[in-house]
């Protein structure tokens, strides 16, 4: 699978590496310099819901680096999706545990990328801004029953379905926009894309795929003097009006929520400083989410498609360590937009990827579709890693690493710890928080 | 008579990318059954071959393939063109303009030709060697990428009895391909290729050919075929009688295409199945154009649908469903509408929300967007004002945007 944009801007690095980097601007903000140093091993590890006990990192946290969440109401998620399988074992290198130069002949992470995390585990050295500002890793995330398809897995992924068996006709984070939505909320949870995303599918709340800003002026905002764009615009909105739920239905609603979108946008201040991006999609993505967050306190969840290429099935060494570097040049450019703006403490940044890669490399220097990978969060969390490496010496049947906790407890935890909502109003089965991390 | 014209307006959106103007008017009069006999017996086209080797190829072959299936003579062919480009995917994102070309002329040779020919062809394709990492595979480390999306998307679907096992015994027989990245030549390396028989879907296999025999002789490979092509014209997926019966003549046409096209579409049912999809963008963008009489040079909006060709989302191609009627694509397709709709043609002011509906082939239009017309026609004044809202409206109602 590829799923990255042709036409998306390389405009990696330069840009974001001379974003504002502002500490101390707002209430909470730790100094960035306090989130480097070594990792002081800590409790906070995983519960140990489908440890097998044979993989070797135990947990370790950061005691101190936490920034001080906002309070539960006003707090809000960004869920970025390394679409295409992100490969856990070259983001967190396991280069200290057994197996692992076996496993990755022609696609191990050579000593000089590496940032220390514990004695066996790594941090890829470019992710060096995220880990400054403070990141948490959760290793093993996956299935006790993985697939091998992209599109099996993001479904499970986008519905909430960790097993592929529950019945589910929504998504995670449409049912997380449910518990949030503010009856006066225009919009409670957008996702950047074309379509409207299965992720956000919600029962009640008011989700949305959301375009670029230019295109807003079309639908809303016409100069009164200009009687026949304003004539467009009423009569757009008036073909849109009825809500019966016939064969034009969902056209009319996507009309009438792209009148939504556009008042929305339209109501963003002109910047006159606007804070520095990569050119990249998911740099442009990120900065408009910060711009919505600081005009509408009711948005609450965003979800961003990275829109790279993480299915490396060739020349993963020529090109992982390229997209660790787009994900981490946007993010820590959106952490520092969000300090500036007092909203540092609000925002939890999270990823998401349908699968890992094969334990073992191919012999076209790449990774075929896996199991488990890590899960990142950053933002107000307390840094470190969490939860127990997968074995590198006891694959399963198929030589895939074998996860150690299910990705519904990594849900769990962006629901329970972060939001205050119990997982079991928003996830089948009995998944539980992981402890410490927010 | 408005049904009979509603119906040929169906026939037209769901066979090819319009209607144009005129055309149902123009076969309205021999009635519904003769229309769509003359849709399945339209040639394919023959258009002049896009001209590469310009600075800008890949924007060279998205323009040339939008005009063609911009013509008013764009028909069924062309139609399962793009059926296939979406199913047996590949993207300009990992092989060359070049590569790209040569593979749709392989699209338009096999598109009502050949299912296993094709399959075998597409195979050892330049253009899907390089999207799925066939090229370089070696047997002994095999690259399984397109082993497994060619069982799980090219012919017979998740979860329809293929292991893991038979993913890397796939990987195995198929390993040993090369492209030459200037040439788009493909060779085949022996010495990287597998070296003894490896058991694949239950069958001893050695060779790329031999997977492919497999897959489409595999008992799932008809029905899914079958099912995709159905929900393509129709909709909505098939109930199980008919896909039976469907999978049962497929096979016994040695996997043609065209006359499991041609029973699809004289299925009783294609004629009830109306205004059930998205129009997609690619459809939209068409008929929009032949509304508003725009040359459709300017296709930047099929980025912003989500649509581009050439490059889909990824190796499933674009999804189907109500995903395309979101606030994303409502505000992409009304700036394409305003800025496209110049004020050259005139409307009628005896009837202009009459011949507005006419002119894109709306027949049965809902009391509310008759009325939304109605009010912009009493708010606007000038003609040429009046015209260029009244198309802007026509292409951005919700009856334009469903197919």
């Amino acid at each position: 699978m590829t799923t990255f944009d042709r036409r998306r801007f390389l405009a990696l690095g330069a840009g974001a590496a001379s974003g504002l980097w502002l500490a101390g601007c707002s209430s909470g903000t730790r100094s960035p310099s306090a989130a480097v140093g070594s990792p002081t091993p800590a409790a906070g590890g995983a519960p140990s819901s489908s440890a097998p006990g044979t993989g070797a990192a135990a947990a370790s946290g950061k005691a101190g680096s936490a920034k001080a969440p906002a309070g539960k109401a006003t707090r809000r998620l960004v869920l970025i999706e390394l679409d295409g399988g992100n490969d856990g074992m070259s983001t967190l290198i396991p280069h200290g545990l057994a197996g692992y130069g076996d496993l990755r002949k022609r696609t191990r992470v050579a000593d000089d990328q590496l940032l220390k995390m514990t004695d066996q585990l790594a941090l890829h050295k470019n992710l060096k801004g995220l880990k400054d500002k403070g990141l948490a890793v959760i290793l093993g995330v996956g299935s006790s029953k993985p697939d091998g398809s992209h599109f099996e897995m993001m479904a499970r992924w986008w519905r909430g379905d960790v097993d592929g068996t529950a019945d589910l006709a929504t998504g995670f984070l449409g049912r997380l926009c449910d518990q949030l939505a503010d009856p006066a909320a225009r919009i409670v949870g957008l996702s950047f894309g074309a379509g409207n995303h299965p992720a956000l599918q919600a029962a009640k709340a008011s989700t949305l795929a959301i375009p670029g800003a230019d295109s807003a002026g079309y639908l809303a905002g016409a100069d009164p003097g200009d009687k026949a764009r304003r004539a467009f615009q009423d009569a757009v909105t008036q073909m849109a009006a009825a809500p019966r739920p016939d064969a034009f239905g969902d056209a009319r609603r996507g009309t009438r929520d792209a009148v939504g979108v556009a008042k929305m946008l339209q109501a963003l201040d002109e910047e006159k400083t606007p804070a520095e991006y990569p050119g990249s999609r998911l740099g442009q993505s990120l900065r408009l989410t910060a711009r919505l967050f600081a005009a509408d306190p009711l948005v609450r969840v965003v979800h961003v498609p990275m829109g790279a290429d993480f299915d490396t099935h060739q020349d993963h060494p020529g090109r992982h360590p390229g997209l660790l570097t787009e994900l981490n040049d946007a993010v820590v450019a959106f952490l520092n937009d969000l300090d500036h703006r007092g909203l540092g403490d609000q925002v939890l940044v999270s990823t998401t990827s349908e699968f890992g890669r094969t334990a073992h490399d191919n012999g076209s220097n790449g990774l075929d579709h896996g199991t488990a990978s890590v899960a990142l969060l950053a933002g107000p969390v307390k840094a470190g890693v969490y939860g127990e490496h997968p074995s590198l010496t006891q694959l399963d049947e198929d030589r895939q690493l074998v996860a150690t906790i299910g990705f519904d407890h990594y849900y769990a935890t962006l629901a329970e710890s972060w939001f205050g909502i119990p997982a079991s109003e928003v996830l089948p089965g009995k998944a539980q928080s992981i402890a410490g991390i927010v | 008579m408005d049904e009979t014209r509603a119906r040929i307006a169906h026939l037209l959106r769901r066979t090819g990318f319009g209607p144009h103007p005129g055309q149902v008017d123009a076969l309205a009069g021999a009635g519904v059954n003769a229309a769509l006999e003359a849709v399945l017996a339209a040639p394919p086209l023959r258009p002049d071959p896009a001209e590469l080797g310009t600075k800008d190829d890949y924007a060279q072959l998205v323009r040339w393939w939008l005009n063609v299936m911009g013509r008013p003579d764009a028909g069924l062919h062309e139609k399962m063109v793009w059926f296939w480009h979406g199913h047996l995917t590949s993207s300009i994102d990992k092989a060359s303009p070049l590569a790209m070309w040569r593979q749709h002329q392989l699209l338009r040779t096999h598109a009502l030709g050949n299912f296993r020919t094709l399959m075998q062809q597409i195979t050892t394709d330049a253009a899907m060697l390089g999207w799925l990492d066939g090229d370089g595979s070696v047997a002994e480390a095999p690259n399984e990428n397109y082993s497994r999306e060619m069982m799980e998307l090219f012919t017979l679907g998740h979860d329809a009895g293929y292991t893991e096992a038979d993913v890397r015994a796939g990987a195995i027989a198929l390993a040993g391909w090369h492209v030459d990245d200037k040439t788009t030549k493909v060779v085949f390396s022996a010495e990287e290729g597998p070296t003894g028989p490896v058991t694949y879907l239950g069958a001893s296999v050695r060779e790329a050919g031999q997977v492919v025999d497999a897959a489409v002789d595999h008992e799932a490979c008809a029905p899914f075929v079958a099912a995709k092509l159905y929900r393509y014209f129709h909709g909505v997926a098939p109930d199980a009688p008919t896909l039976g019966a469907l999978a049962t003549r497929f096979r016994a046409s040695n996997l043609e295409i065209a006359p499991l096209v041609a029973a699809i579409l004289r299925d009783p049912a294609f004629f009830d199945h109306r205004n059930n999809r998205a129009r997609y963008p690619v459809e939209w963008f068409a008929a929009a154009n032949a509304v508003l009489g725009t040359d459709g040079k300017d296709s930047d909006v099929l980025e912003q649908l989500g649509q581009e060709p050439f490059s889909p989302p990824n190796v499933a191609g674009w999804p189907a469903g109500p995903r395309w009627q979101s606030a994303s694509a409502a505000l992409a397709r009304a700036k394409y509408a305003w800025d496209a709709a110049d004020d050259s043609e005139v409307v009628s002011t005896s009837d202009p929300v009459g011949t507005i509906l006419a002119k894109a082939s709306i027949y049965e239009p809902s009391d509310e967007t008759v009325a939304a017309l109605r009010q912009a026609v009493g708010a606007v004044e000038g003609r040429r004002d009046r015209a260029s809202v009244l198309h802007a409206l026509v292409v951005t109602s919700p009856e334009f945007c469903v197919a």
